[in-house]
């Protein structure tokens, strides 16, 4: 690389300095210069390129360090002011000199300042913990097998009170019988059901009158799972769990608790998980807002091009001075990323697809319109003027002079632009744009990791399909 | 080629169907309202005029108290004799019976400045009765109304204070530019780190997924298809949704951020590299390895020189992608001016916000320059 | 007959490209104009069928006012004028058929040539049209995908396609190496003998000995011969042509 530059421009490079080009300036002023200015030694040197790159050089590194306010690093811009007064002098008596050492000493300090500023740690990233979540992860919940359930319940009145009914609950030949019918926050009771189907796991589970679950097995933060007899009974021996009355209105007041035994069978196949449904809609309504923010875009997009078109705006000054105004805007809305306008979206209209929608269409507008305008300026004058010849009328001319020639590059930047906005639609939903993107955010909010597995496969299913179609459509158009 | 007209023009017909559907479905799960749009339209306008009003300067402010005795009801108390130079207050009429207005106006005060008045009773209780702004001349005039609770008490009557911010001393850097400043230092480290790490590590990595290198024999072709599929897999995802993760496993901060964006330019960078290993000309390393010169010296000698400009332009092109990334990532991953945006947005401080996107403008287009500028000397 | 009087055209930048030319075509006649690049041949075809308004001057064809037509009236003329370019000037894009037709739109229908739909009888005259420059077997390529040659071919049926009655050909044959030039003249040579008069700059002698009736040379926007092919030999050429009137026989032999 060094190598193909000194031959690119001899005259400004030290390497051409011979006697044809004497520096003006001995080696002892340029030096006193460089130390009172970095880079002037060397500018007056007649090496005005060396002059200003290590002076913006200097600049930079001095602003860091002293940003970052760290004692430990101000060696550099010293080393680099030193170095600097004696690459001044070497200039002045035209010897060779290399870059090396500031370069390396810059470099230096811009990674430790960087490695410290950014926090690095790796002792953080904690091996147990990724295996934590990157273990669920290889079982995305997207699909189960197909079960039935069989469910069976009876109720206990906690606390004891007057007039307690019994508890037995008869059920689609199922019984289930608890003693003593009622008890109190950590007593004991006997739960017998029977009816259920043989020799199946069975999940029991506590559920209050306000309809919360609690669970029975450990310390209470287990499933209880036991094993029905050939018969389908089963006995079991639980004790009213300690949060049963958490959240009740009045803990005295005696209510009806049950206790749920419930049974699942697989009956062959799969289905659609509950999360897996949602990432699929969530993969909709994505892949829509990025439809919807495309259209508009192009709607909106394809007259400010006209605008942003160098070779139809330059014709007066009046023109000349929109076209740099529309340029200038869409350079600046260019580079604000379309989840920085979505924010002030969500502020705007609430969260929901629509806000997410939005922004992807502000962002895509300028994305597209400069593309577009640069179709526009690429346009062949020469079949206009060849169907201008033939006698046609202008709208015939726009016709088969001008669209046949922007409407294949105007369609294969669109399918790229949409694309762009399938993924930036994923990200745009962080900030409650909807789609895939909120669902995620959602369900690591939740640590649902196994949810979390099937919206990555989502994604990246979609993402390749749609480079896959882009790809094709363009290679046919252009 | 050409088809029979009538199945062409069913077809046609078809697909535009399709595309109707498609578009009606479309309108339909993105919940468009263009009205609930327009009618936000005010709530809009006010946060985008405070965007575009960035938090970047203040001075110290003073407030300086003027004054006036104001009797209620008329003749309570004498009536005060106005000065007629320098900040002063005239009330028309010179006092007010009860449940009356009267106007009050300033003169001379500091111009364009907030101001506050109100009403110090007799016994000293503060009421304030109005705020308004002064004009470019620091006049102000305003209705105010004569409250029987402003009623003069033994002959001594209340006052109408009259509150002026007056700016002393110069123009200073607001707190929320200096914010910026660290936060886009430490933005452009995060971009400056990402970028690095992953050129280290993708570029021998890269070597594994060319397929004029890889592609002998079993093994080899393997790890190519391993190395591909995972560069292209890696690739998909926007390096924000990888952040969620990393910030998921490491906790907030720039660090996380760092990592979900290392991770996802390894893998575009080295399908980029890899892409360019494949395309350097053949005939170069047959001429290496025809001086019988062992695989590795092939490579040094003839697959290096050869992509190094490619590699070069590829890693520019990234640093300026990694510049704008990281500009966002904070927000999911913790750090940078990201972080700083979304929660300046959260809490509704959108002067503050307008500094941090104004920022992001200069930057990004700092960058863009900068790499295009280094990008026309490579080549 | 078409009587150019007095023609002058300076551009908005301050080049004078056409000081004062005047000179009649008669019906029938294979006219040729030569002269340097930069002489005004470009400029005086185009004021004929005034895709460039001259500055003063007038052009009557049958006694009708080209410069003074008025927008309609312009286009009625227009397309009795055929038109070939240097650079072929085709929709790159498009298909040779859609190319062709497009010479057919000042006579089409304007709302059905909107939608792209032609009638059989348009259809047919472009492959007739087609046919006749050896090219009906590519009407359903791109033009791009075709070689320089065949797209002047294409260049030529769409001027066919105006039924016109002159045909301006401009540097028809520059792009084109010299036995696609002679084919590509021999066209227009045809159509000349079946009764359209034509129009063509050109710059290389032989050629215009071989094809002219007659010969315009420009130098600086200025007449300065016209007259017989026979009368230019290779001493008058040089004077056009100045200096580099080596370089232009050396490339056309």
């Amino acid at each position: 690389m060094a190598r193909k530059r000194r031959k690119s421009a001899p005259p400004a490079c030290e390497t051409a300095m011979t006697a044809s080009s004497k520096p003006t300036i001995s080696a002892l002023p340029a030096a006193l210069l460089s130390a009172l200015l970095p880079g002037l030694g060397q500018f007056s040197a007649r090496q005005r390129y060396r002059g200003v790159s290590i002076f913006i050089g200097f600049l930079i590194l001095t602003m860091m360090t002293l940003w970052y306010a760290d004692p430990r690093w101000y060696f550099s811009p010293v080393l680099v002011w030193l170095w600097n007064i004696w690459d001044a002098a070497r200039q002045a008596r035209s010897q060779k000199n290399g870059f090396l050492l500031p370069v390396l000493v810059g470099l230096i300090a811009a990674y430790g300042i960087g490695w410290q500023v950014l926090q690095i740690d790796f002792s953080t990233a904690d091996m147990n913990r990724a295996t934590h979540i990157l273990r669920p992860m290889l079982r995305p919940d997207f699909i189960q097998e197909r079960r039935e359930t069989n469910e069976m319940w009876v109720e206990i009145f906690v606390p004891c009170g007057t007039d307690v009914p019994t508890a037995r609950h008869e059920m689609d030949g199922k019984v289930a019988i608890a003693t003593p019918d009622c008890a109190a926050v950590l007593e004991t009771v006997i739960v017998n059901v029977s009816g259920m189907w043989p020799n199946a796991e069975t999940e029991i589970l506590w559920e209050t009158p306000i309809g919360n679950a609690r669970m029975l097995g450990g310390n209470e933060d287990a499933m209880l799972v036991q094993n029905t007899d050939e018969n389908g009974s089963l006995t079991v021996l639980i004790h009213v769990p300690s949060l049963a009355l958490a959240g009740a209105p009045d803990p005295t007041l005696s209510l009806g608790h049950r206790v749920y035994f419930n049974q699942h069978r697989p009956i062959g196949g799969y289905e659609l998980s509950f999360v897996g449904g949602e990432v699929l809609k969530g993969a909709l309504v994505t892949i829509a807002m990025a439809l919807m923010a495309t259209l508009f875009a192009i709607i909106l997009a394809i007259p400010i091009s006209f605008l942003a078109a160098r070779n139809l705006m330059s014709g007066n000054p009046v023109t000349m001075a929109v076209y740099v105004v529309v340029r200038t805007l869409l350079n600046i809305l260019r580079s604000i990323e379309a989840l920085i306008i979505a924010f002030i979206f969500v502020k705007i209209v609430g969260l929901g697809p629509f806000a997410g929608m939005l922004a992807l269409a502000f962002h895509s507008v300028a994305a597209l319109a400069k593309l577009y305008s640069e179709v526009i300026e690429g346009i062949d004058p020469g079949p206009i003027e060849a169907i201008r010849a033939t006698g046609a009328n202008w709208v015939q001319v726009v016709r088969y002079g001008v669209i046949p020639q922007i409407v294949p590059p105007f369609t294969a930047f669109t399918i790229y632009r949409w694309d762009i906005n399938v993924r930036s639609a994923t990200i745009v939903g962080f900030v409650g744009g909807g789609g895939i993107g909120f669902l995620l955010i959602e369900l690591i909010r939740i640590s649902d990791m196994r949810g979390v597995s099937a919206v990555f496969i989502t994604i990246a299913v979609i993402v390749i399909a749609l480079d896959y179609f882009s790809a094709k459509v363009r290679e046919r158009l252009v | 080629m050409r088809r029979p007209t009538v199945l062409r023009i069913t077809l046609n017909i078809l697909l535009l169907a399709l595309l109707a559907v498609v578009l009606g479905v479309s309108w339909n799960v993105t919940e468009i309202d263009f009205p609930g749009l327009i009618s936000n339209l005010p709530n809009g306008e006010k946060i985008i005029k405070e965007v575009l009003s960035p938090d970047l300067f203040t001075r110290d402010f003073e407030t300086a108290t003027i004054e006036i005795p104001f009797a209620i009801p008329c003749g309570s108390a004498p009536d005060p004799i106005p000065p007629s130079s320098g900040p002063r207050l005239i009330a028309t009429p010179a006092c007010a019976d009860e449940k009356t207005s009267f106007t009050l106006e300033g003169f001379d005060l500091s111009p364009n400045a907030e101001i506050v008045i109100r009403w110090q009773f007799p016994d000293g209780r503060i009421l304030t009765a109005t705020r308004t702004t002064t004009d470019a001349d620091g006049h102000f005039s305003t209705s105010v109304d004569a409250k029987p609770i402003a009623s003069a008490v033994d002959g001594v009557p209340s006052q109408l204070q009259v509150d002026t911010n007056v700016s002393v001393g110069n123009l200073k850097t607001s707190q929320a530019l200096q914010d910026v400043t660290r936060e886009m230092f430490v933005t452009i480290f995060m971009a400056l780190l990402s970028t690095t790490i992953a050129t280290i590590i993708a570029a021998p990595l890269s070597f594994l997924a060319a397929s004029n290198i890889m592609r002998r024999g079993v093994v080899g072709t393997t790890i190519y298809y391993i190395f591909r599929s995972f560069f292209n897999l890696m690739r998909s995802y926007d390096p924000l949704v990888m952040a969620t993760v990393f910030a998921f496993w490491l906790g907030y901060g720039p660090f996380a951020g760092m990592l979900a964006l290392t991770v996802v330019t390894i893998a575009s960078l080295g399908k980029l590299f890899s892409e360019a290993i494949e395309s350097i000309d053949a005939g170069s390393i047959e001429a290496v390895t025809a001086t019988g010169a062992p695989r590795l010296h092939t490579v040094v000698y003839s697959v290096i020189p050869q992509i190094v400009p490619d590699f070069i332009s590829f890693i520019i092109y990234h640093w300026d992608i990694n510049v704008r990334i990281s500009t966002i990532i904070g927000y999911v991953g913790g750090g940078g001016i990201g972080y700083y945006l979304s929660q300046r947005i959260n809490t509704f401080a959108y002067h503050q916000a307008g500094t941090a996107i104004l920022a992001i403008v200069i930057v990004v287009w700092a960058m863009d320059f900068l790499s295009a500028e280094i990008r026309k000397r490579l080549t | 007959m078409l009587r150019i009087q007095n023609l002058s055209k300076t551009y908005p930048s301050g080049t004078q490209a056409l000081k004062n030319v005047s000179f009649d075509v008669q019906d029938g006649e294979f006219m040729v104009v030569i002269g340097l690049s930069g002489s005004g041949k470009s400029t005086l075809l185009r004021c004929i069928n005034r895709l460039i308004d001259p500055t003063e001057g007038k052009i009557l064809w049958d006694d009708v006012d080209i410069t003074a037509a008025p927008p309609a009236e312009l286009r009625q003329i227009r397309r009795k004028i055929g038109m070939v370019f240097q650079q072929f000037n085709l929709v790159k894009r498009s298909s040779v058929m859609t190319n062709v037709l497009s010479g057919r739109l000042g006579y089409a229908n304007p709302w059905m040539s909107l939608i792209g739909l032609w009638s059989a009888d348009e259809k047919k005259r472009a492959i007739d049209a087609l046919d006749r420059v050896g090219i009906a077997d590519k009407a359903g390529e791109r033009a791009d995908a075709l070689s320089g040659g065949q797209q002047q071919r294409v260049g030529v049926a769409r001027a066919l396609m105006q039924e016109p009655k002159l045909i301006l050909a401009d540097e028809p044959v520059a792009s084109l190496d010299p036995v696609l030039s002679h084919s590509i003249l021999q066209y227009l040579e045809q159509l000349n003998k079946e009764g359209i008069t034509v129009i063509c700059s050109l710059h290389f002698l032989d050629l215009v000995h071989r094809y002219a009736t007659r010969v315009v040379a420009l130098k600086d926007g200025v007449i300065v011969f016209e007259g017989s092919a026979q009368e230019i030999d290779r001493a008058k050429f040089k004077e056009i042509y100045g200096e580099e009137a080596q370089e232009v026989r050396a490339a056309s032999l």
